[in-house]
């Protein structure tokens, strides 16, 4: 016994305590299935992919038209604000605020503005662009870091800074960091589809509509729609074109009503306030027992909100992280053409360009339809979607690796040949996206998952924006926290370079 | 020219270069030969830092920027003549002149390759000749070279030996191989474990020497021409 122990190697050992975890976190959560009858429910559904109705929808154009305009916008004006401080990165300050600003989810982003500029166009194009800036600071900064010195080293010597700068180290990273846009552009038409589920008039309005009224047949439709706007952004979306649709974009929004400036002065001053403090309007009105009320409201929030908001996210996000690690490893192998065969493969790889195109916000939706409000739609939402994703990233890998002689096209073929060319950089990524999943499982209290997302959901509807302030100032340290101690992990453990963020 | 008195150099905290002094002066054409190893490139990054003003390097690393297209890669040893505003104009469009200048020299290294192609898309051979073009391109006095011929075949590396000794007044070339190359040159150094344990010029140079420099027998004696 003790002898096979030594060869359980460093991966398998993080593989168990993955597993160990979760399977703790699982038994914790609220998984149970409260349905009357998914069956009928599934057939429904079924039944109206197997006959989309393209024309139930009024708006239909305009709906998807609109969710590629706010994706453009948003990434632009994303950007516009986050290319430049990729340059200052390295000052500990702005990426202090940038992690805060990335921490917090576009959807509650929007929240915020929809309190200040209401249902106008400019609520979902500053959801997407902030934290998306924040996020592009950061990759090209790192992207940038990963520049090689020799082209600056070798040029002449009294070449200007700009030259340097331009010839020796941007020109390096133009492909990656194009790369890098083309990849956001494609989760910022998720974002801006998902934004419709807040009341924006883009595909996840009609989408949430549809489906809750039980119009499978139009709801079938949008999606399908929606996976094939995504999976052929390689067609339609030329760098040349782009330009043009810009111009478009900026012509077509919605009429942007007036902002009433009072309004966004009364939210700022007053409403986002605690009770204790509100109608305070100068310093000498502070009195004890205002303060008492103040710290009273944030202890009441912080132990009744916040922290049971914090175990059932952290609950959540494990066990999600170890079904995507499942759905991962699982795909990915299917999707190995030496292995499966190239029908096969080519059907997996179909399914994983669905399963990564639809966003977990409405796999989570549709899932929660079947399930009933538990935990177990969001899990299996969140492993389907980024389980896909990891397993799409790694067969770009596989695809490249070169067989041994000996390797027979079996499964236990490519356990020995295949599976230990890959696994560190899957694990990697997979610890890439705990991140990701962590900040998405916030989200899907809007679903009535009691994760930090919900409370915080609840104190917008309820109109008490101080508790949701602070509530998404915890968000944003407990994804911060997590986002350390992980790459503290990873920087121990793997030097893979992670492509996509 | 320049001239080095009891240099000692770490490279990655291996002591490369040993008490070494030197001094080379203007006009001379040097060769500098030892196994791999022997602190060859470190030598000569040292020799280029005190002379950065005025010679041009065609480094080892070779600096060459895989996105770009062979004349940018080219074009990039011209960027200190021109304001960065020229610079930045020619990255997205090549102005004529240089465009026409770098294919000519390309021309001369027999490097016909289309001036747009991506410089990921050619070889090996032709890598270290956009390098060497881009060292040229430098249109400097001295040049500086750290194996810049090693991946072509003797044919050609000797032309373009024979073209690079004619183009600069100074040169200082590391050649990994004894061959016949050194008969270019007016003076030949040789590096060993970072101490040079040979320096003689081009009269003084004897086969046997070589040989002798080479073989691992003769590691003590020191041949001071």
């Amino acid at each position: 016994m003790p002898k096979s122990i030594s060869f359980v190697g460093h991966w398998q050992k993080v593989t168990l305590i993955l597993w160990a975890i979760a399977l703790v976190c699982f038994l914790f959560s609220d998984t149970e299935i409260i349905s009357l009858d998914p069956w009928s429910e599934l057939q429904r559904m079924i039944q109206g992919l197997m006959t989309p109705d393209f024309f139930a929808t009024e708006y239909l154009l305009e709906a998807l038209w609109q969710t590629i305009s706010f994706a453009l916008l948003g990434v632009l004006g994303g950007l516009i604000w986050g290319a430049p401080l990729a340059l200052l990165y390295s000052n500990r300050f702005i990426a202090a605020g940038c992690a805060v600003i990335r921490s917090i989810h576009e959807i509650f982003w929007a929240l915020i503005f929809l309190q200040i500029f209401g249902l106008s166009p400019l609520t979902g194009i500053l959801a997407i662009a902030l934290p998306y800036g924040a996020t592009f600071a950061r990759v090209f900064f790192d992207i940038l870091l990963q520049s090689p010195q020799s082209t600056v080293e070798t040029l002449p010597a009294r070449t200007d800074r700009v030259s340097r700068y331009f010839y020796g180290k941007i020109s390096h990273v133009m492909v990656p960091i194009l790369a890098y846009i083309r990849y956001r552009f494609e989760c910022a038409l998720r974002s801006s589809a998902v934004l419709g589920f807040i009341g924006m008039p883009t595909l996840g309005f009609y989408l949430e509509t549809a489906f809750r009224q039980g119009h499978y047949h139009e709801g079938a439709a949008l999606l399908i729609l929606f996976i094939a706007l995504i999976g052929s952004i390689t067609f339609w979306c030329r760098p040349r074109l782009i330009i043009i649709y810009l111009v478009l974009a900026l012509f077509t929004l919605p009429s942007m009503h007036s902002i009433d400036a009072s309004l966004v002065w009364r939210f700022l001053s007053q409403d986002i306030l605690p009770p204790a403090l509100q109608g305070v309007t100068d310093l000498s009105q502070l009195d004890l027992s205002r303060i008492n009320e103040l710290i009273n409201w944030g202890k009441s929030v912080f132990f009744e909100q916040a922290i049971p908001g914090m175990l059932v996210t952290l609950l959540l996000a494990l066990s999600a992280l170890a079904m995507s690690h499942l759905v991962s490893v699982t795909l990915s192998a299917f999707a190995f053409k030496r292995l499966t065969g190239k029908f096969f493969s080519v059907v997996i790889r179909l399914l994983l360009l669905i399963l990564r195109s639809i966003p977990e916000y409405i796999f989570a939706f549709i899932f929660m339809l079947l399930l009933g409000p538990s935990m177990l739609p969001a899990m299996l939402a969140l492993a389907l979607h980024n389980g896909a994703l990891i397993a799409f990233l790694t067969i770009k890998q596989s695809d490249n690796v070169v067989n041994s002689s000996v390797y027979n096209g079996r499964i236990d073929g490519y356990c020995y040949d295949v599976l230990p060319k890959i696994y560190p950089n899957l694990m990697g990524l997979l610890f890439y996206r705990f991140e990701v999943i962590l900040r998405e499982t916030a989200i899907f209290g809007m679903l009535g998952v009691a994760t930090l997302g919900f409370y915080i959901d609840s104190g917008f509807s309820e109109i008490r924006y101080s508790t949701a302030l602070l509530l998404m100032a915890c968000t944003a340290l407990l994804n911060i926290l997590v986002d350390m101690i992980s790459r503290q992990l990873l920087r121990q453990n793997t030097q893979t370079a992670l492509a996509c963020r | 020219m320049v001239k080095i008195d009891n240099l000692t150099l770490k490279y990655a905290d291996k002591l490369a270069i040993r008490q070494l002094s030197l001094s080379i002066a203007s006009g001379e054409k040097v060769a500098i030969i030892g196994p791999s190893g022997s602190g060859k490139s470190t030598l000569l990054s040292h020799l280029y830092s005190l002379l950065k003003e005025r010679a041009a390097f065609c480094s080892q690393k070779q600096g060459l920027v895989d996105g770009l297209s062979t004349y940018h890669n080219v074009y990039m040893g011209a960027l200190s003549r021109h304001h960065w505003t020229y610079n930045l104009i020619n990255l997205i469009v090549p102005f004529s002149t240089p465009l026409a200048e770098v294919e000519a020299l390309c021309h001369q290294l027999s490097l016909d390759v289309p001036m747009s192609k991506v410089l990921s898309k050619l070889s090996g051979g032709q890598r270290q000749r956009v390098a060497l073009a881009r060292a040229l391109y430098q249109q400097q006095a001295t040049f500086i070279g750290d194996e810049p011929f090693s991946a072509l075949d003797p044919l050609m590396a000797e032309q373009l030996l024979t073209m690079v000794l004619a183009g600069h007044s100074t040169c200082i070339i590391a050649l990994h191989d004894k061959s016949g190359a050194l008969r270019h040159f007016d003076r030949i150094l040789g590096l060993r474990n970072g101490e040079l344990c040979l320096d003689v010029t081009q009269d003084a140079l004897t086969p046997e020497l070589i040989d002798n420099f080479y073989s691992p027998e003769t590691l003590a004696l020191v041949s001071n021409a």
